[in-house]
């Protein structure tokens, strides 16, 4: 007879995370910082949002950075130009951060005195999903070039967000792009969602986007 | 391919539960994962040589369990596949259900002494 008996463990693989991450929130709020994690594809404008987001906000909230990558500091030393306190952090090959590291991250931000941190995770609509990060608010930036079809192939990032940003709106003329269908799509996954068109590049659809952190920063550092 | 390193962290988890539980020699892991989920169970068996390599896992065999895309009807409560479905109630033809199972990545179980 074998010797060996099955023994049950019954655990998602992403509740141990899950679990850092609600101790990071809880404890976020105490500090009264809010964490904004933004996800979205390589290339689809987050670092030229991220620039904009900060010229809207910066004399009113105070604001520190931290930039994923796999690899290198461009999108932080674009960044630093705008005068926020910005990090780098390298996930050495891992395609997310997960809560982790994030604490540490923020830990290397210095979180004192910040009114409001933002994540920009790795380029990527697949893995970052997935790994709650501990953050207040988790947005995403889906641009038109990339398809009004990414709602379809990629449900779970857009059912998890509070927000949605349609960037690159100038360029609509140019692509086939559906925003009604993208809307539609986008609801039936995630009734709450809040969905705002922008261009970062002619500054169109910021103020909506920046009064709706305004207002979240506010309501979370008043708790 | 982004399987590996959600393998590895499994793989980490499984550790430390044998760890606490004093658990010295596993057979088989039992992965349960949603037809839903973003993880793939052929890249998963792929990866699973690579993320167990000189860990206490080395040499053990996988098995995958697909678990069930289930949702509940929003408007008339009943539960339904919704890859069968394709999204839609079978019962009520609402467009909204919402979604009860098949994202999962679970450790289901270990076979070992």
């Amino acid at each position: 007879m074998s010797k060996y008996k099955i023994i049950e463990i019954k655990e998602s693989v992403f509740e141990d995370n899950n679990r850092r991450a609600d101790l990071l929130r809880g404890e976020l709020e105490k500090e009264k910082t809010f964490l904004l994690n933004l996800m979205s594809s390589p290339g689809s404008g987050k670092t030229t949002t991220l620039v904009r987001t900060i010229d809207a906000l910066k004399d009113e909230i105070s604001i520190g950075i931290m930039e994923a990558d796999i690899d290198s500091d461009v999108d932080a030393k674009t960044i630093s130009k705008t005068g926020v306190k910005v990090i780098q952090l390298h996930t050495r090959g891992m395609c997310h951060l997960d809560a982790e590291m994030t604490r540490q991250g923020l830990q290397g931000l210095d979180t004192q005195g910040i009114d409001l941190a933002i994540l920009e995770n790795v380029g990527n609509l697949v893995c970052p999903a997935e790994f709650d990060t501990g953050a207040s608010k988790n947005a995403m930036i889906l641009s038109v070039p990339e398809g009004d079809d990414k709602p379809l192939k990629y449900p779970l990032m857009f059912s998890i967000v509070d927000v949605l940003l349609v960037n690159k709106i100038d360029a609509m003329d140019f692509f086939d792009f559906d925003l009604e269908a993208v809307k539609e799509r986008v609801t039936k996954l995630n009734p709450k969602i809040k969905i705002i068109p922008i261009s970062a590049k002619t500054g169109e659809g910021i103020d909506q986007w920046a009064d709706w952190l305004r207002c979240e920063v506010k309501k979370w550092n008043e708790k | 391919m982004h399987e590996l390193g959600i393998v590895i962290k499994a793989v980490k988890n499984v550790e430390e539960f044998a760890r606490e539980n004093n658990v010295t020699k596993i057979e088989t892991l039992v992965l349960q994962i949603g037809a839903l989920a973003s993880v793939i169970p052929r890249f998963v068996e792929e990866c699973y040589p690579m993320a167990v390599k000189d860990t206490m896992l080395e040499d053990t065999k996988l098995k995958i369990e697909v678990l069930p895309a289930n949702a509940r009807c929003r408007a008339c409560e009943k539960v339904f596949n919704v890859l069968e479905e394709k999204g839609v109630c079978p019962y009520c033809n609402n467009e909204k259900p919402e979604m009860i199972s098949g994202n999962e990545f679970m450790i289901k179980e270990i076979i070992a002494c």
